[in-house]
């Protein structure tokens, strides 16, 4: 693993059916999720995402990545665009740094961003991965 | 002189850095973090090291896992509890620091940063969770002057261990 590699995109499309199942286990019901003409009252062009699910996505493609050879130590996103009922969000990154901390461990530094089928920017933030030295070489 | 349009008072500066949210889970329960992992990862199949007891067993886990970005608050809280909760519990801190609430029409999630610590969450574990205000700041956007809200939560386990600890900003306007 060296700075440059890509993480692999993750991607799931974006409909009442898959928020209303996050609204159900998080207890999050706001209405611009759920109506379209909520969204548009408040500005926007349709209902829009959860951020907090949003932010799972980002996690689902670092876990992905990682498996269980690692851990997430930190995630850091900035919300640039609502993800909007209908459109597709792909998450995906690029590991910028890998050190060693005193314990062994690599600390994989990433870019990590999401974007949606028309190419606009939803989320870009930073991550910080720990592996395990055995795993580093591990894809 | 300030900005006539100003949502910030002189009584919400003065609360910037105190803690307003107290909160206890129930323990943590398997079938909630199978839901969980299945909600976030719809319409595919979650990972097993998510909702599969034999699998984590044979593989080192122990027990199922949460994700990472598991709600143990969600629904109901050991506490507050249900017949006691807290006054309209929102995305933002007023009303639990006993001020009057901006008026804004709108409000969306803008920032969130997540560091996490060594314990994963499992099934059993209780969560304590202390949130302050970090600080609120205003500035021009696409839809008018908006009014930015971070708060801090900090997440341990019964044995004090710490889960993650985030920040959040919220956006409001008018």
């Amino acid at each position: 693993m060296q700075p440059g590699d890509p993480i692999p995109p993750w991607s799931r499309r974006g409909s009442f059916l898959t928020w209303s199942r996050y609204a159900a286990v998080n207890d999050e019901f706001a209405l611009h999720h759920m109506d379209d003409d909520v969204a548009r009252h408040e500005g926007f062009a349709a209902a829009f995402a959860m951020a907090p699910l949003t932010f799972s996505y980002v996690q689902n493609m670092l876990r992905t990545w990682v498996g269980d050879r690692g851990r997430v130590e930190s995630v850091e996103i900035r919300l640039r665009s609502p993800f909007l009922r209908g459109r597709t969000l792909t998450a995906s990154g690029v590991v910028t740094s890998v050190s060693t901390d005193g314990d062994g461990r690599h600390r994989v530094a990433a870019d990590v961003w999401a974007d949606d089928d028309t190419g606009a920017r939803l989320v870009d933030g930073h991550a910080v991965i720990l592996l395990e030295r055995a795993h580093l070489d591990h894809r | 002189m300030g900005d006539s349009r100003s949502l910030l008072t002189d009584d919400m500066r003065a609360c910037v850095g105190r803690e307003f949210r107290w909160l206890t889970s129930f323990p943590i329960g398997a079938n909630e973090i199978r839901r969980w992992a299945i909600a976030i990862h719809w319409p595919e199949e979650p990972p097993r090291r998510h909702w599969d007891d034999e699998w984590c067993a044979a593989n080192g886990l122990g027990t199922v896992v949460a994700p990472d970005d598991f709600n143990p608050f969600a629904w109901a809280t050991a506490d507050p509890p249900l017949d006691r909760p807290i006054n309209a519990m929102r995305p933002w801190p007023e009303p639990e620091l006993g001020l009057p609430e901006p008026p804004t029409r709108a409000n969306i999630l803008s920032e969130l940063t997540v560091r996490y610590g060594e314990a994963r969450m499992r099934p059993g574990d209780v969560i304590r969770s202390t949130t302050h205000l970090a600080g609120y700041r205003e500035r021009e956007g696409r839809l008018g002057l908006m009014l930015y809200t971070t708060q801090e939560e900090r997440w341990v386990n019964q044995r004090d261990e710490h889960v993650r600890t985030s920040s959040t900003t919220v956006i409001r306007y008018r």
